[in-house]
């Protein structure tokens, strides 16, 4: 037993001996190293290490938490846990946690990622490629980010286990033009095919193509999503299965199972695989995490569950604990038979939209919302790239676009950025008919 | 906290070749309450004490955190941050705008401390609110309410003689409801926040704000009429000129995204070098002066050092429709040649410091409230909004209203469905010919920065007049 888990053990231990009904805890170090550039240079380098526990316990059910910093104070925060555990209020939603002697899958970091002698060189290698793309000119901006975990997890109710995760993440907009940019992500569990310069690239593409925009028209569109885009898009449709954002209304699905909630050819999963820098073998019950299938050609399978939600939909948990709220790990959407080239041939008049940030909703419950496409908006006419646009603003529903999915391409890119396309998603190109545009009145 | 060692950092830093470092240390005593649809969900308490190390050397910056409170670890993300800082190699070297050191020691004085109100008291609250809020004949489908009380120790020095200390103390909460009626689902979001102690709770009045809302939605779902769209007069309420001065003064105003060192996540401003606006520009009426103010007492985003050290003052952003003033760090005000006006903020000990906005508002005017909307033939009173949005450029944005009245001859009539805005900073600013004398303000939660920060803020101010704009 490593002495990680020891000492991870002896916490859930004192939250027994203090009286309390479950306790879980989970111990994290984490090494975190990120470069952000602007202006083709570097302006910062930080690193944040972390040292805490994650301690969760209940009592009748009463559900409390707390952190414990590097093992500091464990007598004291767990007397104090335990002290508002015995003054809180039964929740009598709460189903508990997993039980059991549970196995996981054997879990490794790359432990190169930590070692990434000089990440300035693939930060400089991704700005060049966007220079050889988009012209010399090209100011390119972004952030690499190295992130090693180290995850020890006991519960007092059987599960233990660890989880060595590692991820390389590397985002980079290019402009060639004050309002005409480009953006590309790259991102990986591991160095082994990591290549800072194919995002690089695409940003450089996009930004050349980009140049010159004119003011985009209002009106319906047929649209192609490049996986950027869609990589927010699967965020929006997979964060809205957990079963806590549909018991909230905070949800396009609720009173949907099993109905028709997307085109046929629709089929999204949570699958928080190897590759994805999601990964991870245990939710933070510790239930051995798995592939769901949350869309099945375009039916509503499951919402995603932790314990407690999962009995008051009297189902099974689908290994996606958050003790509160269940969340999707690593989003996919299923590939198709489109090409690239396919989708826009099948366009006659519609946009080839790059990105998009700032979704907003009026209600999550009809799914009415806008979102604001950003770096390369471009009007596709006969199957080709016309012109290119700004200005514009996708303003439809989250539901009817989910039905409008007309085509999915074959080939996927995995996708994270910042809070725009989070969780992380293995996401194609997106064929959507009638898509509302709208733009500012001046 | 252990000043000793962050002391020792500072020290070691010190002894680096060095153009500039700084340490900054945090303890924040945390709890969080949730409750969804009446039950309590979680209640987390938790101490989080670290500190971090930014070093300028050779032009680059580095940075480095730990929560590790041992000279060895101290040592080691010394090291960390002076090799990242040389690693920059920047063509243009990174320089701090001139400051004389500062000894301060402040505090966010209490009436009734939050530290000391009990855990049982904190749930009584919180379950009162939800008790209220369903008791009141409207069909509240779906609740979720948090609360936090966030009680936070720094310490600051750096290299040219600034030692600062602070504690402050934040209460916030936030509840989002579905009013389901008629099988119609409509949703309200509500935010409060305040610096100081227990009695925020007495001047938020929660519950019969909530109430309040619910109410609203339940008009708009079985009153409210569709706009026919075309141009008429608006009248912004509080929240709605707030969130405006928020997102279409106060983010382009940031002189990092000026620089363009935020491009690829925030993003950047239509101000920058060079281009059509500047300062000096035109941008508004003359009717319209936005500042932004950390020293509001109690305001959620108050402070009187930020964490470089630089004394807290207000920004005149926007003034007399005039672009006036930029948010700045000392990294921006260099090369910009001017000095900080103290924006720097960091969330936590373990990100670093940027460019953020305090409490954005428009200054306050001569009218009654009353005095706005009897001149209005024809319009739109817009009280609050649901959907908002603007361009990572801050121009072109939009706003929905969620509680939003016709008006006619000056009066307020029937209630309007989701009335919609969709025009550009210009166009909202330069159509303001009105403003209320009497103030408003909404707390939020401000998101910017890799990895995301969200800060703590107001918006709000007073109401406003707009003429003539496009509406749907």
């Amino acid at each position: 037993m490593s002495e990680a888990i020891a000492k991870t053990e002896e916490i859930v231990k004192k939250g027994k001996a203090l009286g309390a009904d479950e306790v879980i805890a989970r111990t994290t170090f984490g090494q975190y190293r990120q470069t952000r550039f602007s202006n083709n240079q570097i302006d910062i380098t930080v690193a944040w290490n972390d040292y805490v526990t994650d301690v969760a316990l209940s009592w009748r059910k009463r559900f409390v938490a707390t952190q414990i910093r590097n093992f500091q104070n464990i007598d004291e925060n767990m007397k104090r846990l335990f002290e508002i555990a015995k003054v809180s209020k039964e929740n009598p939603t709460y189903g508990g946690v997993a039980r059991g002697k549970l196995r996981y899958q054997k879990s490794k970091a790359d432990e190169a990622v930590g070692g990434l002698e000089n990440p300035a060189e693939c930060v400089f290698e991704a700005i060049e490629a966007a220079r050889r793309e988009a012209g010399p000119e090209t100011d390119a901006g972004g952030i690499l980010l190295t992130r090693l975990e180290d995850v020890y997890l006991v519960s007092s109710e059987g599960p233990i286990g660890e989880d060595h995760r590692s991820a390389v993440e590397l985002s980079i907009r290019a402009s060639s033009q004050r309002e005409a940019s480009g953006h590309g992500v790259e991102c990986s569990s591991t160095l082994k095919g990591f290549d800072p310069a194919r995002a690089g690239r695409k940003a450089g593409e996009i930004a050349r193509l980009a140049k010159n925009p004119e003011a985009g028209v209002e009106g319906r569109y047929d649209v192609v999503f490049d996986p950027l885009f869609a990589g927010s898009l699967l965020a929006m449709w997979g964060s809205m299965t957990s079963a806590y954002t549909v018991m909230v209304q905070l949800s396009i699905f609720v009173n949907k199972l099993g109905r028709k909630v997307a085109s046929d050819i629709v089929t999204l999963r949570d699958v928080p695989a190897s590759y994805s820098v999601g990964n991870r073998v245990f939710d933070d019950e510790g239930v051995p995490v798995k592939e769901n299938v949350l869309i099945g050609n375009g039916v509503l399978k499951t919402y995603l569950h932790n314990t407690s939600t999962a009995k008051i939909y009297k189902t099974e948990t689908t290994g996606n604990a958050g003790l509160v709220a269940p969340t999707p790990w690593s989003l996919e959407m299923d590939p198709g038979d489109m090409s690239r080239d396919e989708m826009f041939h099948d366009v006659r008049r519609g946009l080839y939209l790059t990105n998009t940030w700032y979704t907003r909703f009026q209600n999550y419950a009809t799914g009415d919302f806008s979102t604001i496409p950003r770096d390369g908006i471009f009007l596709i006419e006969k199957g080709e790239v016309k012109r290119s646009w700004k200005d514009i603003r996708l303003s439809d529903n989250a539901l009817k676009m989910l039905n409008n999915i007309a085509g999915i391409s074959k080939d996927r890119q995995h996708v994270h950025w910042w809070v725009e396309a989070d969780p992380p998603s293995l996401s194609p190109y997106i064929l959507m008919k009638d898509v509302q545009m709208t733009s500012p009145h001046t | 906290m252990d000043k000793d060692i962050a002391d020792f950092a500072l020290e070691y830093s010190s002894s680096k070749e060095v153009e500039y470092a700084e340490v900054r240390a945090h303890r924040e005593d945390r709890t969080e309450l949730v409750m969804k649809n009446g039950a309590l969900d979680a209640y987390v308490s938790m101490v989080d004490r670290g500190f971090c190390v930014r070093i300028l050397a050779g032009g680059g910056i580095g940075f480095a955190s730990t929560n590790k409170w041992t000279r060895e670890e101290a040592k080691a993300i010394v090291d960390i941050a002076y090799k990242f800082a040389r690693m920059a190699k920047r063509r243009d070297k990174i320089t701090f705008a001139e400051e004389k050191g500062a000894k301060a020691n402040w505090k966010v004085e209490e009436k009734e401390k939050a530290g000391d109100v009990a855990p049982e008291t904190r749930i009584k609250t919180l379950m009162e609110i939800d008790k209220e809020l369903t008791s009141q004949g409207v069909n509240v489908a779906a609740r979720m309410f948090t609360f936090e009380v966030s009680l936070t120790e720094r310490y600051f020095s750096n290299t040219e003689g600034s030692v600062i200390s602070s504690y402050v103390p934040r209460i916030g909460a936030h509840g989002f409801i579905t009013v389901i009626e008629d099988g119609k689902p409509e949703q309200a979001y509500k935010q409060f926040g305040y610096a100081g102690g227990w009695e925020a709770l007495q001047e938020w009045k929660i519950t019969e704000q909530m109430i309040s809302e619910a109410r609203v939605l339940q008009r708009v779902i079985k009153e409210a009429r569709a706009v026919k769209p075309g141009r008429m007069d608006v009248v912004c309420g509080p929240n709605v000129a707030g969130i405006a001065a928020h997102e279409s003064c106060g983010h382009p105003m940031e002189a990092d995204r000026i620089l363009g060192r935020e491009m690829s996540q925030a993003g950047r401003s239509f101000i920058f070098p060079g281009g059509p606006y500047w300062l000096g520009t035109r941008i508004g009426s003359p009717v319209v002066t936005i500042l932004d103010d950390p020293t509001v007492e109690n305001s959620y985003g108050y402070y009187e050092y930020d964490d470089e050290g630089i004394r807290a003052r207000p920004r005149y952003l926007y003034k007399n429709g005039v672009i006036n003033e930029f948010l700045h760090n000392r990294e921006t005000a260099a090369r910009l040649g001017t000095r900080s006006n103290g924006a720097s903020r960091a969330v936590d000990y373990d990100r670093e410091a940027i460019v953020r906005m305090a409490n954005t508002f428009v200054q306050p005017g001569d009218m009654t409230e009353e005095e706005i909307l009897e001149d209005v033939k024809q319009g739109i009173y817009m009280r609050s909004f649901t959907e908002w949005n603007i361009d990572d450029k801050r121009f072109n944005q939009r706003y929905v209203g969620r509680e939003a009245y016709w008006i006619e001859n000056g009066e307020l009539k029937h209630s309007v469905a989701r009335p919609v805005i969709e025009t550009t900073t210009q166009v909202f600013w330069t159509a303001v010919d009105a403003v209320s004398k009497r103030v408003e303000y909404s707390a939020a939660t401000c998101g910017k920065g890799d990895p995301m920060q969200g800060v703590p803020v107001y918006t709000g101010g007073p109401m406003i007049r707009l003429r003539g704009v496009y509406m749907r």
